[in-house]
């Protein structure tokens, strides 16, 4: 198949500069698959197949682009979106800056993220697994819901600065299992995320479900009292708490506008707990990685803080044009960002619930809706949602209500930050919004940290 | 294309399927325009058109989408084959609630189609908007338009075929300062809807004009104000964030299928239970909203939705009780059979898709609240005594179940004995929805009230983002914890 996008590209490109033109042209292919459950049933099952071509054209300092969502068998209708942005180009308002065109210096074709088997999967396959991870755990009063959804997505650019092309595949699945409580209203979930059919594991789900249903079948719910706690989070609170820090963190263009909570003055700087080593690693293949950005430039692993040391801030493309920084290979569709583990060992939560603790510990394993409330502060709020146990010292297990987290970054991963687990898992931050981009964020199993501030407690499930 | 459709319908009927539609959209353009300290960052345009199919096969959904149109029949077979799938595993079969047969067709109200405005004139207003937020102060300045125009042609194995075409045009924007603490403040506007249309002629630019100058008279007030109090006081909340208060503590815990459990792998549930249709006191008696996708002017109007059901003005909550919810064809009939009573009478109209590649899902139309009678914005300051009047969606997290919130807002107004006192910083506030509700003591009557749009709703699986409005008034809720 890649042959055929590539001369479909390279067609394009001869158009564009057939018309005197300087042009990027990126593909988007996705073949989407998703199995939703509801209610103990399956109350969708989809799947979309679409390509999309980006055309940029440039004009000195004047940019225009045209999307499409297009047949590629049909190219005179492409062809037409090239005249359109070529037109819009050149009534555009002129750049402060020349904006970069993409040089492609090489082929590359990079199919290292690709699982044919993962590829391949059935609906059947699909309905298998969840029919395995809720085997026995269902009933009239517990209902299952989640969602299976998997796909390829291939991506390829081309510019007329070159003959080169990239081209780029991957496969990628998510999996959401959640058993709720139909009149209690409590629920609890499991989340795997996979890039190769090897990763799909229903048991592993499965026992962690049972495990949470047997806590929350059979312990007491309480209601906590405001004020500070030692929580663990989980994989999936970190991994979204890391996404959204990223975001208005180590970000050039947002330092740059003053929309981050790091400045450039603290670059080189201890900024947080010795424990917090943060690097872009596009070589975790379970992240989704590229070798190329969509500039052309080589994808390296990129540490963004060593031992707490604020060590580098990245700078997607157009960003560096205007603030005349050095591009640091980060004009991507999704980062592919690595916590570091710690030397915890509890590489699960029967494991972590049986850890000698002389205090009382609240695990939140997912914050539901975060927002960011003040970026300059890098404050962040977020409600527990899906299984949080309380674990007390006593060794007994009560079942919180959810409760409301509204921290600093600064407070979560500096002089707090207790502990981070050994073991490392993929957290899916794949949103579907659009386009297919597959997306996961490796962190610890288990990160500890003390005196988190609780600003509201439920009063029921 | 219709007739080829029609066909395949009928073929999927014929193969034992209970009910099909197709959606075709023969074309969905975008142009985008959105300039960035005077800097033209986005300047797009895009189109797309393609087909999406659902199919009822044993009492289950199958869904299959595709751009190209070259195997039709390839699109239908794959979603018989997803249906059949989903037919393995049902727990309550599905029904679809009746509905009347149309023939029929909308076009959203426009004067002025925007995709035949010259790029040069869209640019020209977009200068006008940035010329008028650079001003001291303003450290950065952001200003957008972006316009949708969409057919939509809808067929059903019911016999129903509605061609919908919908023009929208959504402008913002929003200005940034650093405080005299070092803190990024700022000030950010989705216009409110003027007028009865929804084309390039709702664009003014006299109201842009002076809104943006009140913006950047604004933001320099905040550069110079001081921190919420952490406190417990009444909050005066503007149609700026009162039509996102209604937004997620009215409008998503009133999606049938949210209630029904159908978001409860994402999006999340809902407090609502089916046995509080008629009986929850949700607010005070000052509380009446409806949904209603009749508001000409509004992006959540769109004459039938993806059931092919028309268009409607639902109340949801009357004076205080729930007595409505937002519905689709589907859950209407299961909510009654497990209430076992009839709750709903039929589809309320409100399942909506975001394009030909997504399934309908129940979705907001404009859930507007009814102007009150406690008069203007100055009467219900001056019969506040201790009270923060708060505006613009600065930050919004709520709990899974709707039931709690935590919102920041871009601007507060302090307000003692009546009199406001001055500008606040960093203003947030937190509650119970129902708690919070039921404290609603005064709302402004109709000189208060504004439509706002949203145009980013994210809900569903593949997610989907979809444009709706909300009419609202300024409304006062008392002893609501702020500065948190």
């Amino acid at each position: 198949m890649q042959h055929n996008v590539i001369a479909l590209l390279k067609e394009l490109r001869a158009y564009a500069l057939q018309k005197g033109l300087q042009a990027a042209i990126y593909y988007h292919e996705e073949e989407s698959y998703l199995m939703r459950f509801a209610n103990s049933a399956i109350s969708l099952n989809t799947n979309e197949h679409l390509v999309r071509f980006q055309i940029s054209v440039f004009e000195g300092n004047k940019r225009a682009d045209y999307l499409t969502i297009a047949d590629p068998a049909q190219i005179e209708p492409i062809k037409r979106g090239i005249d359109t942005a070529a037109e819009m180009a050149g009534l555009a308002e002129p750049l402060s800056y020349t904006p970069t065109i993409p040089l492609y210096e090489e082929d590359v074709i990079d199919m290292r993220a690709f699982d044919p088997f993962l590829a391949s999967t059935t609906n059947a396959e699909r309905l298998e697994f969840f029919n395995a991870l809720a085997r026995g755990l269902e009933s009239e009063d517990l209902k299952l819901s989640g969602v299976f959804s998997n796909g390829i997505t291939t991506t390829a650019q081309i510019s007329t600065r070159s003959e080169h092309t990239q081209y780029f595949a991957c496969t990628d699945a998510a999996i959401t299992a959640v058993l709720s409580h139909q009149t209690l209203k409590w629920e609890v979930n499991a989340l795997q995320s996979a890039q190769a059919k090897t990763d799909l594991d229903p048991e592993r789900l499965r026992s962690e479900l049972a495990f949470l249903v047997r806590q929350y079948s059979e312990q007491p719910a309480v209601q906590l009292p405001l004020g500070k706690y030692t929580v663990v989070f989980g994989a999936a609170a970190v991994g979204d708490i890391v996404d959204m820090f990223n975001w208005y963190g180590p970000n050039g263009g947002m330092m740059k506008r003053g929309y981050s909570f790091l400045s450039e003055e603290q670059l080189g700087q201890q900024v947080f707990s010795p424990q917090f080593t943060l690097v872009d690693d596009p070589r975790r293949l379970e992240t989704y990685p590229v070798t190329r950005d969509l500039m052309g430039k080589r994808r390296e692993p990129f540490p963004l803080f060593e031992k707490g040391v604020f060590k580098a801030c990245f700078w997607e493309q157009d960003d560096a044009d205007e603030f005349g920084a050095e591009p640091t290979g980060h004009t991507v569709y999704h980062n592919n960002f690595v916590l570091a583990g710690g030397d915890e060992p509890a590489a699960n939560l029967e494991e972590l619930a049986a850890l000698p603790r002389d205090e009382d510990i609240l695990y939140i394993p997912y914050l539901h809706y975060m927002n960011v409330v003040n970026p300059t502060a890098g404050m962040f709020t977020g409600s527990s949602r899906f299984g949080a146990l309380l674990l007390r010292k006593d060794g007994t297990i009560s079942v919180p209500y959810n409760v409301r987290v509204t921290q600093t970054f600064e407070e979560l991963f500096g002089e707090r930050l207790a502990w981070l687990s050994r073991e490392q898992v993929a957290h899916n931050t794949s949103h579907s919004y659009g386009l297919r981009n597959p997306r996961a964020v490796v962190v610890p199993r288990f990160t500890c940290v003390k005196d988190v501030e609780i600003s509201h407690s439920n009063s029921s499930y | 294309m219709k007739q080829d459709l029609k066909k395949h319908i009928d073929n999927l009927m014929a193969r034992g399927a209970t009910y099909v539609d197709a959606r075709w959209y023969p074309y969905e353009e975008t142009n985008s325009l959105l300039m960035w300290n005077g800097n033209l960052k986005d300047l797009s345009a895009s189109s797309q058109s393609g087909v999406g199919v659902r199919v009822l096969y044993r009492g289950a959904w199958g869904f299959s989408a595709a751009s190209s149109l070259e195997d039709p029949a390839a699109i239908f077979d794959k979603a018989l084959d997803n249906a059949r799938t989903a037919a393995e595993r049902v727990d309550f079969p599905v029904r679809l609630a009746e509905k009347d047969v149309y023939q029929a067709s909308f076009t959203s109200p426009n004067l002025i189609d925007p995709f035949t405005v010259p790029l040069t004139e869209k640019l020209e207003f977009l200068r006008m908007m940035d010329a008028k937020l650079n001003q001291p102060g303003v450290a950065q300045r952001v200003a957008a338009l972006d316009f949708v125009k969409k057919q939509i042609i809808f067929l059903d194995s019911e016999g129903s075929e509605i061609e919908k075409t919908i023009i929208d045009v959504f402008p913002s924007f929003q200005v940034m300062g650093i405080d005299k603490d070092g803190e990024m403040q700022a000030r950010k506007y989705k216009s409110a809807r003027h007028g009865s249309t929804r084309g390039w002629e709702s664009l003014d630019p006299a109201y842009f004009s002076s809104t943006a100058e009140r913006l950047v008279r604004e933001l320099n007030q905040l550069l110079v104000a001081e921190n919420c109090p952490k406190d417990v006081r009444s909050v005066i909340l503007l149609p700026g964030i009162m039509f996102l208060q209604t937004h997620e503590t009215i409008g998503h815990p009133l999606e049938l299928d949210r209630i029904l459990g159908y978001e409860l792998a994402f999006a999340g549930g809902s407090f609502v239970r089916l046995e509080d249709f008629g009986r929850l006191r949700y607010g005070s008696e000052k509380l009446t909203v409806r949904a209603d996708a009749t508001l000409e002017n509004s992006p959540g109007s769109f004459g039938f939705d993806d059931d092919g059901v028309p268009a409607q003005n639902n109340l949801l909550i009357d004076k205080g009780i729930l007595v409505g919810a937002i519905t689709g064809r589907q859950m209407v009939e299961e909510a009654n059979a497990r209430a076992r009573r009839q709750i709903f009478s039929g589809s309320s109209g409100a399942n909506r898709a975001t394009a030909f590649y997504r399934v309908p899902i129940e979705r907001m139309t404009n859930i507007n609240v009814d102007p009150g009678t406690d008069g203007s914005l100055e009467d219900i300051v001056r019969g506040t005594e201790r009270g923060v009047i708060l505006d613009g969606d600065k930050s919004w997290s709520i709990g899974s179940n709707r039931e709690q919130f935590h919102f920041a807002t871009d601007i507060g107004w302090l307000v003692e004995d009546g009199e406001v006192k001055g500008v606040l910083k960093n203003t947030t506030y937190k509650g119970d929805t129902l708690k919070f509700y039921n404290s609603l003591s005064a709302v402004g009557d109709e000189r208060t009230w504004e439509v706002m749009y949203v145009d980013n709703c994210g809900k569903g699986q593949p997610n989907q983002i979809m444009q709706l409005g909300h009419g609202v008034p300024a409304c006062r809720f008392d002893n609501v914890t702020v500065g948190e």
